[in-house]
């Protein structure tokens, strides 16, 4: 037999209660100063005091120029950044 | 190898995500989860298969070492500045945990479409949920499919290699997420202690040079 004798699955399996759907749970986008929807590049290149900055969660049509409404800035405790890492909302956000 | 038709399960999609493939549908209603047929190999054709993905797999580890000893990174546009740290790592021989490979098959000929091996998707379908499906459908047949237990054994390896809590990065997709979960499940099973965080919420301490979840 080449099957495995079993699969146990106890982590995945309560995960996997509260999701429905393949949506994502959270986007983050680029936005300008004014809270409009640029390209991510504009947040990964840009000089601080641009006001290209990125908002996590809130809502919007998701394309370049929409308005997003409410959502949160990067959590910036006190000497830690964020951000640095993972690509911003829109696009194919999944893996391959 | 032949294709059979068969019935799909009465309400699989609720089945699949319970396995946690819960990404079973494509966005326009469409099946990406599609058990209204199944492939049947004989031993010899698995065979095939398998000494195939263990000679590519060989093969790109080649690649690899010509890649560095002919120094072609710079063909390959990694950037320059890269070189070096790239090096390092190869040479140090990290533990790797597992990649996926794309074949065409027809029956006769195989063919590498792709080899992905950052953390690819499809690994809970492939690993769990056919699983599941030949449980309830064909319980007594077999199948080349034992990711589960590999997983497993491959975390148990990694035991002395890992401080603790070994930390499982996602992009925020819903697929990442329960690609990442399920890894999560076969290390916790293994013995580690896990947490998940998504990329964007690293933090960076410039004061003590470290990354940083969001505990600080």
């Amino acid at each position: 037999m080449r099957k495995s004798r079993e699969v146990p699955i106890s982590l995945l399996a309560t995960l996997a209660l509260f999701t429905t759907g393949c949506r994502t749970p959270e986007t983050r986008n680029c936005v300008d100063a004014q809270g409009h929807i640029v390209p991510d590049i504009d947040c990964q290149v840009s000089a601080p005091g641009t006001g290209y900055h990125y908002v996590y969660g809130g809502s919007s049509g998701g394309h370049i120029g929409d308005f997003v409404y409410g959502g949160s800035s990067t959590p910036s405790d006190a000497g830690v950044s964020r951000g640095g890492f993972g690509h911003g909302g829109g696009g194919d956000a999944g893996g391959e | 190898m032949r294709r059979h038709n068969i019935r799909p399960r009465s309400g699989w999609q609720a089945t699949v995500a319970r396995t946690g493939l819960t990404c079973h549908t494509l966005a326009d209603g469409t099946a990406y989860w599609d058990e209204s047929a199944y492939w049947e190999f004989t031993s010899a054709e698995i065979d095939r298969l398998e000494a195939a993905t263990a000679e590519i797999q060989r093969l790109a580890l080649a690649a690899g070492d010509h890649i560095l000893d002919q120094n072609r990174l710079g063909e390959m546009k990694i950037p320059a500045a890269a070189a070096a740290r790239i090096r390092e790592t190869w040479n140090s021989e990290p533990p790797a945990l597992y990649g996926r490979l794309d074949l065409a098959y027809d029956g006769r000929q195989i063919k590498l479409l792709e080899y992905n091996a950052d953390t690819p998707t499809a690994l809970v379908e492939a690993a769990v949920t056919q699983w599941y499906w030949l449980e309830d459908c064909f319980p007594k047949a077999d199948q080349f499919n034992s990711l589960h237990e590999k997983l497993v054994a491959k975390w148990k390896d990694l035991l002395p290699y890992l401080k603790q809590p070994v930390y499982f990065g996602h992009d925020g997709s819903e697929e990442d997420f329960m690609t990442i979960s399920y890894l999560r499940d076969t290390a916790e099973q293994a013995g580690h202690r896990t947490i998940p965080i998504a990329m964007h919420a690293i933090g960076w301490e410039d004061a003590h040079s470290r990354f940083v979840d969001l505990q600080r």
